[in-house]
């Protein structure tokens, strides 16, 4: 047992991550930066924009009506598209090809050779994922408190802190769903490509349950049903469901994944 | 008598004692003066069984495809086994059946007295492995890799630095930049650098040049005068004739000769090769017996000593009695059964 505490398979995926830590962070350090930079020169003109016709022509963006609203602006052209979905892609891609790569690449035989358990490595690749989440997540928020500060605008600071921990569980919960695609998964790309089409049918499903009454239902298997960007900042809430979710979902891939892995024969061809 | 050398529990000191197994003396540090008792361990733990891999009816489908049948053999502690046979034969499948990576379709097996059906880590604590196809970290450089796997094994390399002495590879390379040679040499020093009990190997010397292979095959020498046990697989004869104590040979997923490599020679007899100067066709021999151009060649068991009195009543120009070679044997096993 104490050879998993000493997380050393963990600490290796941090370190191959690393640089990827750095240029991801970067990124949306820079896409925060543009985005909440941007709303004053987009002000009154959104404000103009925003009628009725308009609003109704994007039922399925969520919030359109507060578009002209920084916190609107900030959740429909920030959170929405480029944390929830783009940010979750490019971290379920990674965490997907995980496992997958060391068998596809041979170097499971290795790893395996040493006094590791299979599960074993499937929570730690896991875990040397984290830090991963963490640091993108709080790099971006401080982006954002210091823009709001300098632009001035009105922006409720404890609530932009619970949007990035509940995306913490949320990006956790991505990252289990490809450690599971990965651990049955031989094919990296393989395992990728269906990851992402877990996430782009969840936004998909998400924009569908809000553009009509009768599909409403469909937003139940959308993990954006859960996370309401708006509403957290805005006012505050969190929906409770959606946490339980979120920690559910990581929970059950996880031991799914751990106890698939231990069984499954590892085939190299 | 047994001696045993003990640390003091409280400042470390190591003191060599002697007694009787079972016995509970009394000691004091010479160092920090503390004081209490020592009990030797009884008899029976330090018997220890000389069987290290013992292998029971070992079969591995995948689907319906056989991989390998019904293998049944042991290894002993201190031994080099050689385990032969052509590609596709099932020697990466049994090895990799034995390693936990498939699990077996029946059968079980054993390795340094444990199950591997659930004793895998505890197993791979005392055991090395190179994989036939080995790959290794490409991102990492050498030192990198080296320092990532010791933290695995979390444990003392006690051969890491004449390893990397043998097996010279440029550590501070990133190893894609490696050459295959770079990669096998950095395979061996990974499987044996904490010294461990056994270890198993397939087509280990892949790559290597032969003055490499040469270096190895003395370092696997000196591994097994420590008593430690190497298993491992092969198609090249000459050095599994070389190296190995006894040798299996596998065909078609079955064991068909498991045996020591001197004993399997004995059995197959001395080869006879002689040149006479009357006609070839006044020399009567054995029916197995063949004439080419003016050599004359039969296989004998135990009567050499008939054929050369058979063979003074000719005048001999040229003789030649040899033992056959692995790869005769090798290829005896396979002719016809194909």
């Amino acid at each position: 047992m104490n050879t998993i505490f000493r997380l050393k398979i963990a600490l290796q995926t941090m370190k191959d991550h690393g640089k990827t830590t750095l240029i991801l962070a970067l990124l949306f350090m820079a896409m925060a930066a543009m985005y909440a930079g941007m709303f004053p020169s987009f002000e009154t003109m959104l404000l103009d924009m925003t009628d009725a016709a308009f609003i109704e022509s994007f039922p399925f963006l969520p919030h359109i009506d507060q578009m002209h609203t920084y916190v609107g602006f900030l959740t429909l052209e920030l959170y929405n598209i480029f944390w929830l979905l783009l940010l979750a892609i490019m971290v379920g891609f990674i965490a997907a090809s995980s496992i997958a790569k060391e068998i596809e690449g041979k170097t499971i035989d290795l790893l395996l050779s040493n006094p590791v358990s299979r599960k074993q490595i499937v929570i730690e690749k896991f875990v040397g994922l984290i830090p991963m989440v963490i640091i993108v997540n709080f790099s971006t928020m401080v982006v954002v408190m210091g823009i709001t500060v300098a632009l001035n605008e009105s922006l409720n600071y404890a609530n932009l802190v619970v949007v990035h921990l509940i995306s913490v569980l949320y990006f956790l919960a991505v990252i289990s769903i490809g450690v599971l695609l990965s651990a049955i998964i031989d094919d990296k790309m393989k395992a990728s490509i269906v990851m992402i089409a877990i996430l782009v049918g969840m936004f998909v499903m998400n924009s569908v349950s809000l553009m009509t009454a009768d599909y409403e239902a469909l937003g139940f298997l959308s993990f954006l049903h859960y996370f309401d960007t708006f509403t957290v900042l805005q006012f505050g809430e969190v929906d409770g469901v959606g946490l339980v979710v979120f920690i559910g979902v990581t929970v059950v891939c996880l031991i799914v994944a751990m106890f698939y892995f231990e069984k499954r024969d590892i085939e190299i061809t | 008598m047994l001696t045993m050398d003990v640390a003091c529990p409280k400042c470390k000191f190591t003191i060599s004692i002697q007694g009787n197994p079972g016995e509970r003396i009394e000691l004091t540090c010479p160092e920090c003066k503390i004081h209490g008792f020592f009990k030797f361990p009884p008899e029976s733990s330090t018997q220890q069984t000389d069987d290290v891999i013992v292998v029971k009816n070992l079969t591995k489908y995948y689907g319906k495809i056989k991989g390998i049948e019904d293998l049944t053999f042991t290894i002993k502690k201190g031994e080099i086994f050689g385990f032969l046979g052509p590609n596709g034969a099932g020697k990466t499948t049994t090895i990799r059946t034995l390693l936990g990576y498939l699990s077996p379709t029946k059968g079980d097996a054993y390795i340094l007295g444990k199950n591997i059906a659930d004793n895998m880590v505890d197993i791979k604590r005392k055991l090395g492995y190179i994989p036939g196809d080995l790959n290794l970290y490409g991102h990492l450089t050498g030192r990198q890799f080296l320092n990532y796997f010791e933290s695995l094994r979390n444990t003392q390399l006690p051969l890491l630095a004449e390893l990397l002495q043998v097996f010279d590879v440029p550590l501070d390379r990133k190893i894609k930049g490696y050459s295959r040679g770079m990669k096998q040499k950095l395979g061996i020093i990974q499987a044996f650098m904490d010294d461990p009990e056994i270890v198993i190997m397939d087509e280990p010397t892949s790559g290597l040049d032969p003055l490499l292979q040469q270096k190895f095959y003395d370092f696997l020498r000196h591994q097994k005068k420590k008593g430690r046990t190497i298993f491992f697989s092969s198609h090249v004869l000459s050095e599994v004739d070389k190296i190995c104590d006894r040798i299996g040979i596998i065909r078609n997923g079955s064991l068909v000769a498991l045996e020591d490599v001197d004993t399997l020679k004995q059995k197959m007899g001395k080869l006879i090769r002689v040149k006479i100067k009357e006609k070839p066709e006044t020399f009567t021999g054995p029916k197995t017996m063949k004439r080419t151009d003016d050599w004359i060649e039969f296989v004998t068991n135990d009567d050499i000593d008939y054929w050369i009195k058979q063979l003074s009543h000719y005048t001999i120009l040229d003789l030649e009695i040899h033992e056959f070679s692995l790869e005769d044997i090798f290829i005896h096993y396979y002719e016809g059964q194909t």
